[in-house]
């Protein structure tokens, strides 16, 4: 091919994905973040801000359009959910929207209806007809949502149909922890964190750097905090199962099942009122019996003796946090420690309550079980599945799949054409967030603007819109709703607030006051009573998590997320019978084994994995695979945990039975090496100053840290005429990095990376510029687990460069190892020779093979490559260039600052990136920093990203013990 | 230089008895008789050649179906992946081009070392060379993630200015095996062209004769063709000798110049020419050893070849134990944690330990046989040992390659790696390929160096060495 068709084809590549991304705009005004109005400049990108919800809770988020299409997504700075960070489900949602298997038409049974007959067909008179005057045949099974628009349609219905029942199915919401807040503080009432100013933070399985709501807000927080130097750092305990990204960062960590982490809590508890500095807190006999540290291992108590003492010894300014799946005891244990050590209440600037901002998170007698009952009781005619997917999320013991075939009119109003639309009469398109107006609020209750970025592309309709429809609104349009549902919020004029507000996409003071509440000691001594409970020591427990990948099962189509490695074990395309190293040599079973989980009855056939760090006597299950919809990314994948998850225990059950079935399976795990093989100075440094050592003060650079390799030719100066005036260079701050795998989407994002596929996993072909190395030292069962982001270190050395046999990679002024993929030729002699192997290659079209639709999700400032070339992370050399560019015609002396896509995201902000010619950057001062190194260094690349090596402070913890403890143990 | 070399022969004639345990060639009745002979294989063919051809042939396919299926669907139909980014393809590149050693080896190193036993062999050497490199040469490109444009690693005049990378090794790799190629080709050409001429003027029927006519050049054998022929030979002798050299190091310098442990090696070069040689050896051997039988070449093809062939490879399998030994020690000595790890863990214990072991035994133990007379003569050793040390040679470039990319610097990206049926396709393929070449080649040229008999044939009468007439039962056999 010659370089002029090469050119005419890329042209026509380019004119051809314009066509498919032809602008569908919304119908009405949507106004961009930062000042650019109706006269941007043509092709610029603009940034919008809008709201996506998960699990109820809103996070607002700042949406990249190009032309028209939504490409990235980012946080918005401004949402307090956020603070500038997008997790991994908020970015890898602009692909979902791009799915070529959403669901496109009205769709009963196999004949294709119409919006507007529908209209017709579910007007209150026809739905009245069928249900009664007051809609008591009338059934709607929503999400638990916060949005305060759905709220106020809702409302609508209740008016309409005075009868009508209203169900709240996620498959994720533990009542336990709703019925926790109302038995011990007397009100439905959620914890508020403030990682700021905790000195000490206690987790008890809660995953809050990673999952669960705030989880981004409460990662910045924590990593600000970790980050602040002068006023000491935070130290954290975790005490969980499975280890997490949150445990990968613990000072002090200890793996624990379920019954064991509610001793630990217990022993915690005890160990608390028993502290003189709080004596009187608990009411005398409150606590009956000690038994509880008694059963805790020399370990467990040690860890239990040093976070009581930490606690105790800053009061007012600690965390304890209960994951928000772990049951109602062990929340209910936690309210008492926050009180107890005054994190809570008037002397404590840590934890504060507000009221639940979600609407049917406490409603027990109205979630799914519920639904069933009163679909087999009769009297049910129409039944509305608003959102979700409650067929596949179903618990086992509620036959939902039959209830729904025994109502005589359903409708199901979904993305997808999943196991709940194959059940329903109607299929009805949703709205992806990105097509919709609506509102959401965050966890803390401030409340958020969801504007459309695009026309829905598949005439989808919202969750708001349709109950409109049913309440007789059906000619109101989304935007009107939402516009009416906040009228009268505007302190004055409307319109310019309203323009204001969309803007910037958070509406401000609208978080929710703070309630004071008291505790109730006489729950949480029965909680405390509860945990004490001795489990007969051969109880399996079986524990049901969301996948850190596809969720609860709505991101199973979405390739971004299933290729995305799971943080600790770097599954990818399945979910795994997670066990202990110990548990699993008593089973015999080795990594890949099929096993048979038989847990009340019913049993699931899944492969195991063992996983350093995790308890013993525990198996670990993530939900949200073995999806058997419509769906062609998702179906097949993993097995479906809600076979065997039941009502009564949806997250940990015991009793299981595990048995090796003699199969194996194949697990596409991206990093299979645990070992560092003794390299950890090499590639983890080593941290000089312990962040326990009193002296904060910075120690002298080793020798060995500033060494440059022996060279005939001085490294180019920078020039007067721009040459090389600025230095590009990274800094990765390993104490707080949580490998959460943020940075990993937004750089799949960015930079237009291929979804590869299963096999092509299995093979060690995953394209992703960026991963996240993950080590485990020390024993399996209580190991040390660091994690390193690794990426292309842009050597000033590359040994890529000089073994390319056609230049095609080379390095510019500007210190970036760049890759020019059109004189590739794909020797691969440049991945050889990179020690880091961070590049990748396309082994096939990757990017020729995938849909029309998601073709537009592209980034049109990156390079899509083809078949047969290296490519590799480029420092998202397009933001920079295009800082130049803005920089040139500002005629500013200095490039201004340029952020990369995974420096962007970054929930804790470990991620820091500037130029080295720039003396105020942060870049510059981290470099010097003692422990600023880069990963191996004895090859003499001289890496342009560097790392701040981990302090870790796990020799504290021995000292705490005491001779005879150490003894036991 | 011609002269010189004769009368040297007969200087040494002393030197050379005490050496040669055995005759180079036995009595044959006369030139014209030894002609019939070589040639007869040409007119009439013997009846295994047909199946053998077809067999070979579909080989042949099944290597271009492979070819096919690698462009079409692109590298990743291979069963390479990062680490590993290079793997079976290199490993079958550096392989045949090794076996495409031992003909330049024999036939022009040989040459000007005065070996004159060579002649009865470096027919089969040099075509072993030329089809070893026709195969070679394929696999880098076929290895290249856009093989359409493989011409960009050649220094070429392009509009837009831009040059090969010439601190990277692959442009040299080009050029020097493209250079060992042509010349291989001059000087295996030049060597036939008396034969083809001797072919044309026996061959029945006009077509044949026409036919060899045309390749022959107008051969007519005067003396001042001889000396022209003599003098461009042993130029050509004298080219190709460095190539031999050359070659291999700079094949060896695409693994020697990167930092990757098991690489990273100063001892590359002649590490690499001295087993590139070996397992060509090994190779004719294996390609001589059933012709000497089924053509009845063994009054040309003597036991003092097979003793010096065995020789010879005792002599580099030695020089191959050393090179092993020597990368060890400098993994050890270098205090290099990762050298270390490779030579002493990754390789020994490792997920390939088993090829590294099969090729140590291989490779240094099969040789040591040859220190026996008996056994540098007993063509059924010979054959097992060439062909141990051919699979040896292979799982050697094998470890080193993918036993060194699978376990690198950091742990995180260390991955197995497995072939692809196309991987396996390919090196059955192009031994298909090979062994069509070859049977082509017996087939329809003379494969053995007439003229270089006749005349080594003549200079020993010459010398009057008593011609040693084979033993009744052995000219039987």
């Amino acid at each position: 091919m010659s370089r002029r068709d090469f050119v005419s084809l890329v042209g026509a590549t380019v004119a051809l994905a314009g066509l498919s991304a032809c602008v569908r705009e919304p119908a009405e005004k949507i106004l961009p973040y930062v000042d650019g109005g109706p006269d941007a400049t043509p092709g610029a990108p603009l940034h919008f801000a809008t709201s996506m919800t998960l699990d109820g809770y809103a996070t607002g988020l700042l949406v990249t359009s190009h032309g028209g299409r939504p490409t990235k997504i980012e946080g918005n700075p401004e949402h307090p959910a956020s603070l500038g960070a997008a997790g991994v489900f908020e970015q890898a949602s602009v692909l979902q929207l791009y799915d070529p298997d959403r669901a496109r038409y009205v769709q009963t049974g196999k004949r294709r209806g119409s919006w507007r007959t529908l209209s017709q067909e579910f007007s209150p008179a026809t739905l009245r007809a069928h249900t009664g005057v007051r809609g008591a045949g009338l059934a709607l099974l929503l999400a638990p949502t916060a949005s305060p628009l759905i709220s106020t349609m809702l409302d609508n219905v209740r008016n309409t149909y005075p009868d009508a029942r209203t169900y709240f199915h996620d498959p994720l919401l533990n009542t336990g922890a709703a019925q926790s807040a109302i038995d011990t503080l007397g009100d439905s009432v959620i914890p508020q964190h403030d990682f700021r100013n905790a000195d000490v933070i206690v987790s008890l399985g809660a995953d809050f750097c990673a999952a669960g709501p705030f989880n981004l807000r409460y990662a910045r927080d924590f990593g600000t905090r970790r980050r602040a130097s002068g006023s000491g750092t935070n130290t954290l305990y975790v005490a969980e199962c499975a280890p997490s990204p949150t445990g990968t960062l613990a000072d002090h960590r200890i793996a624990a099942s379920p019954a064991t982490l509610g001793r630990i809590a217990s022993a915690l508890l005890q160990a608390m009122s028993a502290d003189a500095r709080f004596a009187g807190r608990v009411p005398a006999n409150t606590l009956r019996g000690d038994t509880a540290s008694n059963t805790l291992t020399a370990a467990e108590r040690a860890w239990v003796k040093a976070a009581a003492a930490d606690l105790a010894a800053h009061p007012g300014h600690g965390v304890v946090i209960a994951g928000p799946q772990q049951p109602a005891e062990l929340h209910s244990i936690v309210h008492a420690l926050n009180a107890i050590t005054g994190n809570t209440g008037n002397t404590g600037s840590t934890v504060r309550y507000t009221k639940s901002q979600l609407i049917g998170d406490r409603d027990a007698t109205h979630d799914l079980a519920a639904l069933n009952t009163a679909i087999q009781a009769g009297g049910i005619d129409t039944l509305l599945i608003l959102d979700g997917n409650p067929v596949y999320s179903a618990p086992a013991d509620v036959p939902f799949r039959d209830a729904v075939g025994h109502v005589r009119n359903s409708v199901y109003l979904g993305l997808y054409n999943n196991e709940t639309a194959k059940e329903s009469k109607w299929m009805l398109p949703a709205a992806h967030y990105l097509e919709s107006w609506g509102d959401g609020r965050a966890y803390d209750g401030t409340a958020s603007l969801v504007q459309p970025l695009i026309a829905p592309l598949y005439g989808g309709r919202t969750v708001a819109e349709f109950l409109a429809l049913i309440a007789g609104q059906s000619g109101i349009s989304a935007h009107d709703l939402l516009q009416r549902s906040w009228r009268g919020h505007a302190a004055g004029s409307f319109g310019p607030w309203w323009d204001q507000t969309l803007a910037r996409g958070v509406i401000a003071d609208t978080a929710a006051p703070s309630t004071v509440t008291a505790i109730r000691w006489d729950s949480i001594g029965a909680a405390h009573a509860k945990l004490t409970v001795p489990v007969a020591p051969e109880q399996i427990s079986m524990r049901f998590v969301p996948s850190p990948a596809v969720h609860d099962g709505q991101f199973a189509n979405n390739g971004w997320l299933q290729e995305l490695p799971h943080p600790i074990t770097k599954l990818t395309w399945d979910n795994a019978a997670m066990l202990g190293a110990a548990f699993a040599e008593r089973l015999g079973v080795a990594r890949g084994d099929e096993v048979e989980l038989k847990l009340r009855g019913r049993s699931l056939r899944v492969p195991a994995l063992i996983v350093p760090g995790h308890a013993n006597d525990v198996i670990t299950l993530a939900l949200g695979y073995g999806r058997a919809g419509a769906e062609g990314t998702a179906r097949g994948v993993g097995s479906n945990a809600n076979l065997i998850r039941t009502s009564s225990a949806p997250f940990t059950d015991v009793g299981v039975t595990v048995t090796r079935t003699g199969a194996h399976r194949d697990l596409a795990i991206t990093q299979e090496h645990w070992s560092l093989e003794g390299r950890g100075d090499a590639i983890l440094g080593v941290a000089e100053a312990s962040a326990q050592s009193a002296s904060k003060q910075p120690q002298p650079v080793p020798p060995t840290r500033k060494r440059r390799p022996l060279t005939l030719y001085e490294p180019p100066a920078p020039s007067a005429d721009g040459f090389g005036a600025d230095q590009w260079a990274m800094v990765i701050d390993l104490n707080t990095c949580t490998g959460c795998n943020a940075c990993v989407v937004a750089c799949q994002a960015e930079n237009n990376i291929p979804v590869v596929g299963r096999e092509s996993v299995l093979k060690s072909r995953e394209m992703q510029w960026m991963r996240i190395d993950r080590y485990v030292e020390g024993q399996l069962d209580d190991p040390q687990v660091s994690v390193q982001p690794m990426l292309c270190q842009q050597c000033e050395k590359a040994p890529c460069e000089y073994v390319c046999p056609v230049d095609a990679t080379v390095h510019s002024d500007d210190g970036l190892n760049e890759m020019i993929y059109n004189r590739c030729v794909g020797t691969r002699f440049c991945s050889n020779n990179c020690p880091y192997k961070v590049r990748r290659f396309n082994w096939f079209d990757y990017n020729g093979e995938i849909a029309e639709t998601e073709r537009m999700v592209k980034n049109p400032e990156v390079t899509i490559r083809s078949r047969g070339v290296m490519e590799k992370c480029t420092f998202c050399v397009q933001r920079i260039r295009s800082a130049q560019i803005d920089a040139q015609l500002a005629n500013e002396p200095r490039t201004g600052p340029v952020v990369t896509a995974c420096q962007q995201t970054c929930p804790t902000g470990a991620i820091i990136f500037g130029s080295l010619t720039d003396p105020s950057s942060e870049v510059v001062r981290l470099r010097e920093d003692p422990r600023c190194f880069s990963a191996l260094d004895s090859l003499g690349t001289v890496p342009r990203v560097r790392y701040l090596a981990r302090d870790r402070a796990d020799e504290v913890l021995a000292e705490v013990e005491t001779p005879d403890e150490r003894r036991e143990g | 230089m011609t002269t010189t070399a004769v009368d040297s022969v007969a200087q040494s004639q002393a030197a050379r008895d005490a050496v040669e345990e055995f005759p180079v060639v036995y009595d044959v009745p006369d030139d014209a008789a030894l002609t019939d002979q070589i040639l007869s294989p040409i007119w009439t063919r013997s009846r295994a050649w047909w199946p053998l051809f077809i067999v070979s042939g579909l080989l042949a396919v099944l290597f271009i179906y492979a070819m096919g299926v690698t462009f079409v669907r692109g590298i990743g139909s291979w069963g390479n992946n990062v680490p590993v980014a290079w793997a079976w393809g290199i490993t079958d590149f550096v392989w045949w081009i090794g076996i495409g050693h031992a003909g330049t080896f024999i036939s022009a190193f040989l040459i000007l070392l005065n070996q004159r036993w060579r002649a009865s062999i470096n027919r089969f050497a040099e075509s072993m060379t030329l089809f070893a490199l026709v195969n070679a040469s394929l696999f880098p490109i076929l290895h290249l993630g856009r093989p359409w444009f493989f011409y960009w690693l050649i220094p070429y005049p392009a509009t837009m200015g831009v040059w090969p990378n010439f601190k990277s090794s692959l442009p040299w790799d080009v050029a020097a095996v493209s250079t060992y190629f042509t010349v291989s080709l001059l000087f295996w050409y030049l060597g036939l062209v008396p034969d083809l001429a001797a072919a044309r003027d026996r061959a029945p029927g006009i077509t044949r004769r026409r036919i060899y006519g045309i390749f022959a050049l107008g051969w007519r054998g005067s003396s001042q063709e001889w000396r022209h022929y003599r003098v461009a030979y042993t130029l050509l002798a004298g080219l190709a000798t460095p190539l031999v050299i050359s070659v291999h190091s700079i094949v060896s310098l695409d693994f020697a110049i990167t930092q990757l442990p098991g690489w990273h090696s100063t001892i590359f070069p002649p590490y690499f020419v001295v087993g590139a040689i070996y397992s060509g050896l090994a190779m004719v051997l294996m390609l001589i050893l059933p012709a000497r039988r089924i053509f009845h070449l063994k009054d040309i093809i003597t036991e003092a070849h097979l003793s010096n062939l065995a020789k010879l490879m005792l002599v580099t399998g030695s020089m191959l134990a050393y090179s092993y030994l020597c990368e060890a020690f400098v993994s050890w000595y270098s205090g290099d944690p990762f050298e270390y790890y490779t030579s002493f863990v990754a390789r020994p214990l490792g997920p390939y330990a088993i090829i590294f072991w099969l090729m140590l035994c291989a490779n240094i133990l099969t040789p040591q046989l040859f220190w026996w007379k008996r056994m540098r003569t007993n063509t059924v050793v010979l054959f097992g040992a060439s062909l141990l040390v051919f699979a040896g040679m292979w799982c050697e470039r094998f470890i080193i390659i993918v036993g060194s990319l699978n376990r690198d610097f950091l742990p995180s990206s260390w991955h197995f790696y497995a072939p692809s049926w196309v991987d396996i396709s390919l090196l059955a393929g192009s031994m298909g390929l090979f062994c069509f070449l070859f049977l082509a080649f017996l087939r329809w040229v003379p494969m053995v160096a007439l003229s270089e008999v006749k005349r080594l044939h003549l200079d020993m009468r010459k010398e009057r060495q008593p011609v040693k007439v084979r033993a009744a039962d052995g000219a039987a056999s």
